[in-house]
């Protein structure tokens, strides 16, 4: 149908992304990995990995596979590229988690899981990357918002590409002394590369887009905006080929990191600066419940940087660099991600159940999908216990860190029971629920009714 | 037809259009401004001129079609033409102060 872009697996993606963000949470509240064990350990790998990939990534890919069309205003390149990719993201993400064990010593090494790992996950966000950058290349010259997602898009290949090298290295399958020392060095790049570029350079685009629509203020395409994109830019390069060629030509390592930092400082304060605009001269005075909770996703990225700065200023930001990732993972990517998901998920479901019989018969609004009252607590639970888990991180006291985890899979378990009930229409009221023509959604799938 | 006549009918589609909301706004299409014309002509057939609050909007065919289906159900109405346009973009002052009310838009300031 001309004009709809209802991406059919979306649902499926997001699923997939909470499962993992639950597990991941789970573990850390059990006191698996970073900081009961060693950052470089494997627990700590395997949650880390169960947060970045699982749940991120996968929530990134599903929510951009829906917005990127709206970005662009055209429909995707590809309905049929997003399962197959869905499929070899979890396939090679379960490979992953496989190798990490058989490294701990856990598990019998039954498949070389370190190459399988690289081949589906590579042909996996290959397929994503496919699919959002053909569309993309559909209508250049781009958008604004759109060039941030295409360096996101830009950014997850080389995060992959360096992914890839880490699990050949370390499933012992390559040996060149270059890969090597690549492997030893690069950790930050890949790191940088994956929650910088891939996932806050996507998260910048969409929330251009978005914020302006759900508040209904004038869409950003000032000299900022295209500073904060550029300096953004920049700090990438930097980091990434520049810090690869610095690790291959022996050169200092930090001096390339704090080029980049300082670049994308500057990005960061231009990008709060025009959520800050956006926020001031929206006309909706009364925002949703995602909105509000967003913006304790933006203070948690500035308190990051803040924590970064502060710690750098007292040479310790090596020693306290979880806490930064931790609020930067946590307070700003998950808690943007889940406030997002509280809207989009809503928002999906009601096009596919009642924008068929729109126009037929009277219809619910969004809003009603929803009981924003009953999802507050939960989101500002999630909120205190990350700020909580990060000052136990940073004062070094794991048995709070494991309370304030706990906490956060309390609130992410009470997130996603309001998602399930806004999937199956459990809010709405009993006689507008169902008007003829209008069935129960599929939790994992969305159908695309024809009119 | 009558000019009369035609006049009423396109004053029963305005009405008619009010059955469609914009999802995400959840208000009707008329009180938001976002119908920018509405005539019947000869032999019942219906013209309607709409945007949406958004280039791209996920919504659009369903709005679009939603138009169509609420102005055909009018007594009279033969064929519904709705044409899409972004020109004038819509913004929040093109809704009516009831709607802006409901909605707790600001009335102050240019978008």
């Amino acid at each position: 149908m001309i004009g709809v872009s209802l991406s059919r697996w979306t649902m499926s993606f997001f699923a997939a992304a909470l499962i993992a963000l639950l597990l991941a949470l789970g573990l850390m509240a059990a006191g698996y990995g970073y900081p009961s064990a060693p950052v470089e350990a494997a627990p700590t790998l395997i949650v880390v990995h169960l947060v970045a990939i699982g749940w991120l990534s996968l929530l990134m890919c599903g929510a951009l596979l829906q917005f990127v069309p709206v970005l662009v205003n055209r429909p995707l390149f590809s309905d049929s590229l997003a399962m197959p990719a869905l499929l070899c993201l979890i396939g090679g993400f379960g490979a992953l988690l496989l190798g990490f064990l058989w490294l701990d010593g856990q598990i019998e090494a039954v498949l070389p899981y370190f190459a399988v790992a690289s081949l589906l996950l590579g042909l996996g966000f290959g397929l994503v990357v496919w699919n959002l950058a053909g569309t993309l290349m559909a209508c250049r010259p781009l958008p604004l918002p759109a060039r941030f997602v295409a360096v996101g898009l830009a950014s997850v290949v080389l995060t992959a590409m360096l992914g890839m090298v880490f699990a050949l290295v370390r499933g012992g399958i390559v040996d060149d002394p270059r890969l090597l020392d690549l492997a030893a060095q690069g950790i930050p790049l890949h790191a940088i590369a994956g929650l910088g570029g891939w996932l806050t350079f996507c998260a910048m685009g969409v929330s251009y887009r978005l914020f302006a629509m759900f508040m209904l203020a004038p869409e950003l395409e000032r000299r900022g905006t295209r500073a904060a994109l550029h300096l953004g830019a920049c700090a990438l390069v930097i980091a990434v080929p520049g810090g690869i060629v610095a690790i291959w030509t022996g050169r200092s390592l930090d001096a390339v990191l704090i080029a980049s930092a300082i670049a994308g400082l500057g990005a960061l304060s231009l990008y709060g600066r025009d959520m800050l605009h956006l926020y001031r001269v929206r006309k909706r005075r009364a925002i949703e419940l995602n909105t509000r909770m967003a913006v304790l996703a933006f203070a948690s990225l500035g308190l990051a940087v803040l924590v970064a700065i502060v710690l750098a200023a007292f040479g310790v930001l090596q020693r306290h660099i979880a806490v930064v990732v931790f609020l930067a993972a946590f307070g700003w990517l998950s808690g943007l991600g889940l406030a997002k998901l509280y809207k989009i998920v809503p928002f999906m479901t009601w096009l596919e159940c009642y924008g068929p019989v729109l126009g037929k018969k009277a219809t619910p609004r969004v809003q009603d999908l929803v009981v924003e009252k009953r999802a507050e607590k939960w989101f500002l639970l999630y909120f205190i216990s990350v700020w909580s888990g990060a000052g136990a991180l940073l004062y070094g006291y794991p048995p709070a860190f494991r309370v304030a985890a706990a906490a956060m899979f309390v609130a992410v378990a009470g997130i996603g029971w309001q998602l399930l009930r806004a999937r199956r229409l459990a809010d709405v009221e009993t006689g507008g629920r169902f008007p003829e023509g209008v069935r129960q959604p599929s939790l994992l799938h969305s159908f695309v009714q024809r009119t | 037809m009558t000019v009369e006549v035609t006049d009423a009918l396109a004053a029963q589609v305005r009405e008619a259009l009010r059955l469609v909301i914009d999802p995400e706004l959840g208000d009707n299409i008329v009180d938001l401004g976002l119908v920018y014309y509405v005539s019947v002509g000869e032999g019942g057939v219906a013209h309607i001129v709409m945007t949406t609050t958004t280039r791209g909007c996920p919504a659009t065919a369903y709005l679009k079609d939603g138009a169509r289906d609420s102005a055909w159900s009018v007594p009279g109405i033969e064929f519904v033409e709705v044409g899409l346009t972004y020109e004038p973009p819509w913004t929040p002052e093109m809704m009516t102060p009831d709607a802006r009310s409901r909605l707790g838009i600001a009335d102050k300031g240019r978008w």
